[in-house]
């Protein structure tokens, strides 16, 4: 186990002494920092006393368009109810400018972890066999499987590090921003035709948590990539091009019964929690079912071509 | 020089695709010698030396090192072998230490003063905290040389390993492997292809050619092996002389000069021509022999062509 421990730390070392490695999780922080600045310097309404009735007559608006727009009816009646919870149980909205709602966005970030974690896992392997150094790596009294793994395991690390990081960061900009909090407020949400009060950062983390499943196919996926093809920039460009295009490819396909089989289509497990499913009849088990089988393919392939390969670069 | 063998070679064959590209290897390798491994390109040196540290499956035949095999007991048969394969290819944006740092969590028991004395042999002590991607490629090749000896593995394996050395670091780099396998009872491998190299180096040497093992031999008796040599004897009558030779050689075997006579003959005749020459009343004022060298023989073996 502690040699385990150690090909961990030999493969974070390949990672963070890297300078492209450090300047990706430079983007990051400044892309957190500019989402505090623009947060700070945005204008927003102060919450009037009058608040109930200003909820009211938006409430009443919503209702007309809702009419006209029958496609937007879920949306609208979450937005009125929620309102209406809020009226009923005399909670104020809140305004947009305080520490715990900066941090509770902070999953926007998301998208860049996860662009930054298909790069890494792209490497991975593919790097080894660029550089050469697979050939050195190779003839330790370590076996493949177990090299692998180290290099799987330390991919899932970053990217839990970068979230972590993304989380400590808001924190720290929102307390320096907006001051300092203590407990978080709550967070309404809308399940099933009710509204149910929440711990804001309960709800933060289950935005990572939803996020996170994305991320863990995407990043397995291009670890699959790099391995079968040793090659960097195919796995990071292909890993790439389907998380960005993956919801369009769902849609193309909507009409087709098979849709439903697609990665993408089952990727947001948010749809059966808040909100309605994509299509008619998925449920929350057979997603997990289709998530479970391509992670266990994916798993599966990388593992057989890496263990069986000859090394001849 | 122990006789145990530290590395056996069985029959072993690779296929790759349908086509067989070595058709069964068998020689044995022991402690304390350095063990040349020569071929022409393609010849399939690397892909044999790939199959012994398990980069390549074997498709035919086994390898064990030191009495473990290495596709089935990989772990145990590894743990004694280190190698540079190719070039010695290093995380450049990491130092010397670093790297060597990152091999030596990969096995078991080695501590900070075992690599500061890699480090302090190999002669890099005052660069070894610089990122890898500053140094010479002799210097990649020493930290090569540190990484593969870290374990105190019982069987080197380098290919090529003055590839990219000036002509003291070749002499360095020889006498170090001289005295690793003298002193330790290490089985050093090389690879090259610089054939006068190996001559020096090397105790025996085996001779691959499209995936066949032509002989194993040592050095010495590869360079003198039956074969015949020119042989000259300076002398005061050169047409004597040749009276005198023709008693035991050819007159197509022999050419006159001035002052001299050639003639290709086998060692062992050596003194009886010498023997012949005196009891003739022919002075005799100089013998030489010349020698052949690996390179001569290298050609001659391997017909000569697509030598690199």
């Amino acid at each position: 186990m502690s040699n385990f421990i150690g090909l961990i730390r030999n493969e974070n070392m390949k990672i963070y002494r890297r300078i492209a490695n450090l300047i990706m999780l430079a983007l990051l922080i400044g892309f957190i920092g500019l989402n505090g600045i623009i947060t700070k310097t945005e204008k927003s309404a102060p919450v009037k006393d009058n608040w109930k009735q200003e909820l009211k007559a938006e409430n009443a608006s919503m209702e007309k368009t809702m009419k006209k727009e029958p496609m937007m009816k879920e949306h609208y009646e979450r937005l009125i109810a929620i309102n209406e919870y809020r009226i009923s149980q005399g909670i104020k909205p809140q305004e947009n400018k305080n520490q715990w709602k900066f941090v509770s966005d902070s999953p926007d970030a998301i998208q860049f972890i996860l662009i930054f974690t298909i790069i890494i896992a792209g490497g991975m392997v593919a790097s080894e066999f660029s550089w050469g150094t697979i050939k050195l790596l190779l003839i330790r009294p370590v076996s493949r499987t177990t090299i692998l793994a180290s290099k799987y395991i330390s991919t899932l690390l970053y990217a839990l590090l970068m979230i972590v990081i993304t989380f400590v960061i808001s924190w720290l900009l929102g307390g320096v921003l907006f001051g300092f909090e203590g407990s978080p407020r709550s967070f309404l949400s809308y399940t099933d035709g009710k509204v149910v009060e929440e711990n804001l950062i309960w709800h933060m983390w289950k935005e990572y948590g939803f996020a996170s499943i994305m991320l863990l196919m995407m990043a397995t996926f291009a670890f699959m990539m790099s391995t079968v093809f040793r090659n960097s920039s195919l796995a990071i460009g292909f890993s790439i091009f389907l998380s960005l295009s993956g919801t369009l490819i769902v849609q193309f396909f909507s009409s087709y019964d098979w849709v439903k089989y697609i990665l993408f289509a089952n990727v947001n497990l948010k749809q059966y929690f808040d909100g309605t499913p994509f299509i008619k009849g998925m449920t929350l088990n057979f997603s997990l079912t289709v998530l479970a089988v391509y992670f266990l393919v994916f798993i599966a392939l990388t593992w057989i071509v890496f263990k069986k390969r000859d090394v001849a670069a | 020089m122990s006789r145990k063998p530290l590395v056996e070679l069985q029959d072993v064959r690779k296929k790759i695709g349908r086509k067989e590209i070595i058709h069964g290897l068998s020689f044995n390798i022991y402690g304390g010698e350095v063990f040349g491994f020569l071929g022409p390109n393609g010849a399939g040196k690397t892909t044999t030396i790939r199959m012994m540290v398990g980069l390549m499956k074997l498709s035919g035949g086994k390898i064990l090192i030191n009495g473990k095999n290495i596709q089935t007991e990989y772990k145990q048969a590894v743990s004694n072998v280190g190698a540079i394969v190719e070039n010695p290819e290093m995380y450049k944006f990491l130092t010397g230490y670093q790297n060597l740092i990152h091999y030596s969590r990969m096995v078991k028991g080695v501590s900070k003063s075992r690599i500061a004395e890699m480090v302090e042999l190999v002669g890099l002590t005052d660069r070894i905290h610089e990122k890898v991607k500053t140094y010479s490629l002799g210097m990649r090749q020493r930290l090569g040389l540190a990484q593969a000896l870290l374990h105190s593995p019982s069987v080197l394996i380098l290919d090529e390993p003055t590839n990219g050395l000036d002509p003291a670091g070749i002499r360095e780099i020889r006498h170090y492997l001289r005295e690793l396998a003298e002193k330790e009872g290490i089985a050093v491998i090389v690879s090259s292809h610089l054939l006068s190299e190996m001559e020096i180096m090397c105790d025996r040497i085996a001779i691959i050619q499209h995936g066949k093992l032509i002989g194993v031999q040592s050095t010495k008796e590869f360079v003198e092996s039956g074969s015949t040599r020119k042989v000259r004897f300076l002398v005061d009558e050169v047409a004597a002389a040749r009276h005198a030779v023709s008693h035991h050689v050819k007159d197509e075997r022999m050419t006159l000069g001035n002052g001299y006579i050639e003639a290709e003959m086998e060692r062992d005749l050596i003194p009886e021509v010498t023997a012949t020459l005196v009891v003739e009343g022919i002075k005799v004022y100089g013998i030489s022999s010349e020698t052949k060298t690996l390179e001569d023989k290298f050609l001659e073996v391997t017909g000569g062509k697509e030598v690199v």
